[in-house]
């Protein structure tokens, strides 16, 4: 039971921490937590049962079906980084000289606003995808191992490295570096910042789409509603790795999917996301400063 | 007030019906099955001349599941004089209704609510033409103890007063029969339930029950089959949906769920179907409980001659009926005495069932 609980634990880890580097970024960069975030991750997710839908028609997944879900992945991901950028030219840089609450409480505007769209568009009732890969998977120390979970912890992996090469090695990730340091300072020596800013939200915001379309793979459910709780428990896993870390988002994300797992199947699966929020508390009365953040000195 | 005088000054050369139930919002589908069952029913009277020579008609209500909402509509119907309803759909809005039209010799017969303690309070005016959550739970207990023999059993709920209260019927008909392993609740609207899953398959049980809706049912036996558990899930009528079987995929093959019997094959149906169809389309799961519902108020004003509560309840209470769905009568409660639950199962993508 152990080892089963550790593997779902680790692909639940691996939804929260995508969705969760979303929001440490656009942190990192405007100290804004960006609510409508949990509101990409359910489009993408969204996105991701329209295109599949789609290519099942038009007969590629039979044809193909690794070639369909790479298609279905970057389909999402582009359109969810479109709607990133969109959100933050139209809810956040009118505001971005305001007091701090102002995109704060955008932020909340707009994720009430795209859950409503969806509603209105997609309907109230949940949509379903039936199983696009086989459940029965690998049998390791008497855990099964689902080729949806194997899909999710490699994707997910491989992306964060590339994130953080990304990051690490190249200009542009250098230019988001030092926006996040001090954005008046990166302008003048000639970074365009509001760029900078543009593509911090689609990088994040196309995460979020391979999440969504993730999940979908994973549970075959989605509802409106959904961004809504995963996008809480992604932000809880961004504080508990601590805000504005690229690592602490990963690393938060996965002790998260972790400790929901093991709490609710030794303790009680009644108070799964309780067990979720009480580290939420506990980590801001700890360790505000998260797991790998460090304590930052206020700049105002 | 000159229109409300007017409303009091209805003429009496009319019958009226009520129908009641969530007509808008979320469960809107569920309230308009009943409205337009029970329409079907009184424009089939109004044709043959209505009742006691007059004119039926037919007063809607829409309580939106909400309780508060379904005692204003029953201080409706008391003000306008409704004889008797059809309704209300949801257990929390049945039951403090109940007690209004009760109070006011109206006589209510509810097509779904399956909540046991609608009919436990001993109101003269209140049935019920569906089963009950008690009923129910014996019925899926009866079967699994005498079809499948289990040792072990395990049972999940969502939680809800539907959930919980049709896990708990089902636990206590199955006694000590059998050994119960695991008993708790899930969090609807989870999307990740391998967790407990899991514990549920660390000890080992030959089968699982769930009380509760299809959404949750349909991620259950799909990520049970994930993390290896390889038993057949029993659950109640709120997972006979054809998207139980579309989530869950392959995985829904051999879940055992307890409802009524498909109204398309029996022969008392047919003239049913045909109008149900031709004037709203497909009918719903319940339509043909409101539809049943319905003709057994009318018929028992026709025979009884009277408009009055009590004697119309008092006529119901000692007849059986010959609904379209099946004979029905009640028991000093105002259950069916019959209850009208077979069990199912999921074969090749169908609901099948079990002779």
């Amino acid at each position: 039971m152990f080892t089963q609980q550790l593997i779902n634990g680790l692909a639940l880890g691996a939804v929260y921490a995508l969705i969760a580097l979303g929001y440490t970024m656009v942190y990192g960069i405007l100290q804004l937590i960006n609510f409508a975030h949990g509101e990409v991750y359910m489009l993408g997710a969204y996105l991701g049962i329209i295109i599949l839908g789609v290519l099942t028609y038009l007969g590629l997944t039979a044809y193909s079906l690794p070639l369909s879900l790479l298609v279905t992945v970057l389909g999402s991901m582009a359109f969810c980084a479109a709607y990133g950028a969109a959100i933050e030219r139209i809810a956040y840089r009118p505001l971005r000289n305001a007091t701090k609450l102002a995109p704060l409480i955008s932020a909340v505007g707009m994720s009430i606003i795209l859950q409503n769209v969806v509603m209105l568009s997609q309907g109230k009732e949940y949509k379903n995808l039936p199983p696009m890969l086989p459940s029965e998977g690998f049998t390791i120390f008497g855990a099964n191992i689902s080729p949806v979970q194997i899909f999710i912890l490699i994707a997910s992996i491989l992306l964060m490295i590339v994130l953080h090469l990304f990051v690490a090695k190249t200009r542009l990730g250098k230019a988001m570096r030092a926006t996040s340091q001090d954005r008046v300072m990166a302008g003048l020596v000639g970074i365009n910042v509001n760029q900078v800013i543009s593509i911090t939200f689609m990088i994040g915001s196309a995460l979020a789409a391979v999440a969504g379309v993730m999940v979908t793979l994973y549970y075959g459910v989605v509802h409106f509603f959904m961004g809504y709780l995963a996008g809480i428990k992604a932000f809880t896993a961004a504080v508990l790795g601590g805000i504005g870390s690229i690592p602490g988002a990963m690393l938060g994300g996965f002790v998260l999917g972790l400790i929901e797992n093991f709490c609710a199947s030794y303790i009680s699966s009644v108070y799964k996301d309780a067990f979720a929020f009480a580290v939420l508390i506990i980590t801001l009365i700890i360790r505000p400063s998260g797991l790998l953040g460090q304590k930052s000195v206020d700049k105002v | 007030m000159t229109m409300f005088l007017g409303c009091a000054h209805q003429d009496e050369n009319v019958v009226r019906i009520g129908a009641a139930g969530p007509m808008t919002g979320d469960q809107s589908k569920m309230g308009m099955d009943l409205k337009n069952a029970t329409e079907l029913a009184v424009a089939e009277w109004n044709e043959k001349g209505g009742v006691l020579g007059k004119k039926i008609i037919l007063v809607a209500g829409d309580d939106q599941a909400d309780p508060k909402q379904a005692v204003s509509i029953a201080n409706k119907f008391i003000n306008q004089k409704v004889v008797a309803l059809v309704g209300h759909w949801n257990s929390s809005c049945s039951i403090p209704a109940s007690k209004y039209y009760d109070d006011a010799n109206i006589v209510m017969i509810s097509p779904a609510t399956t909540n046991p303690q609608l009919t436990q309070q001993g109101f003269k005016h209140v049935f019920r033409v569906c089963g009950t959550d008690d009923q129910q739970g014996r019925a899926a207990a009866d079967f699994v103890l005498k079809k499948l023999h289990p040792r072990r059993v395990a049972i999940i709920h969502d939680k809800t007063a539907y959930g919980q209260g049709l896990a708990d019927f089902f636990k206590k008909a199955l006694g000590n029969k059998v050994e119960l392993v695991y008993y708790g609740g899930i969090i609807q609207r989870d999307p990740d339930y391998k967790a407990v899953l899991t514990a549920i398959k660390e000890n080992k049980p030959d089968i699982y029950f769930f009380g509760g809706i299809y959404p949750e049912a349909g991620r259950l036996v799909r990520q049970a089959k994930e993390v290896g558990l390889d038993i057949p899930m029993i659950t109640g009528d709120g997972v006979y949906d054809p998207t139980f079987i579309s989530i869950a995929g392959p995985a829904a093959e051999g879940t055992f769920i307890t409802f009524g019997k498909e109204p398309s094959g029996l022969a008392t149906a047919q003239s049913f179907m045909k109008n149900y169809k031709a004037a709203y389309g497909n009918p719903g799961p319940y339509s043909i409980y409101a539809y049943d519902a319905a003709n057994i108020i009318l018929t028992a004003i026709a025979q009884t001659g009277t408009t009055d509560g009590t004697k119309i309840a008092d006529y119901i209470s000692k007849t059986t009926f010959h609904g379209a769905f099946s004979d029905i009568s009640f028991d000093k409660n105002g259950d069916v005495t019959k209850a009208p639950y077979v069990i199912w199962v999921v074969q090749k993508g169908k609901f099948v069932e079990v002779q």
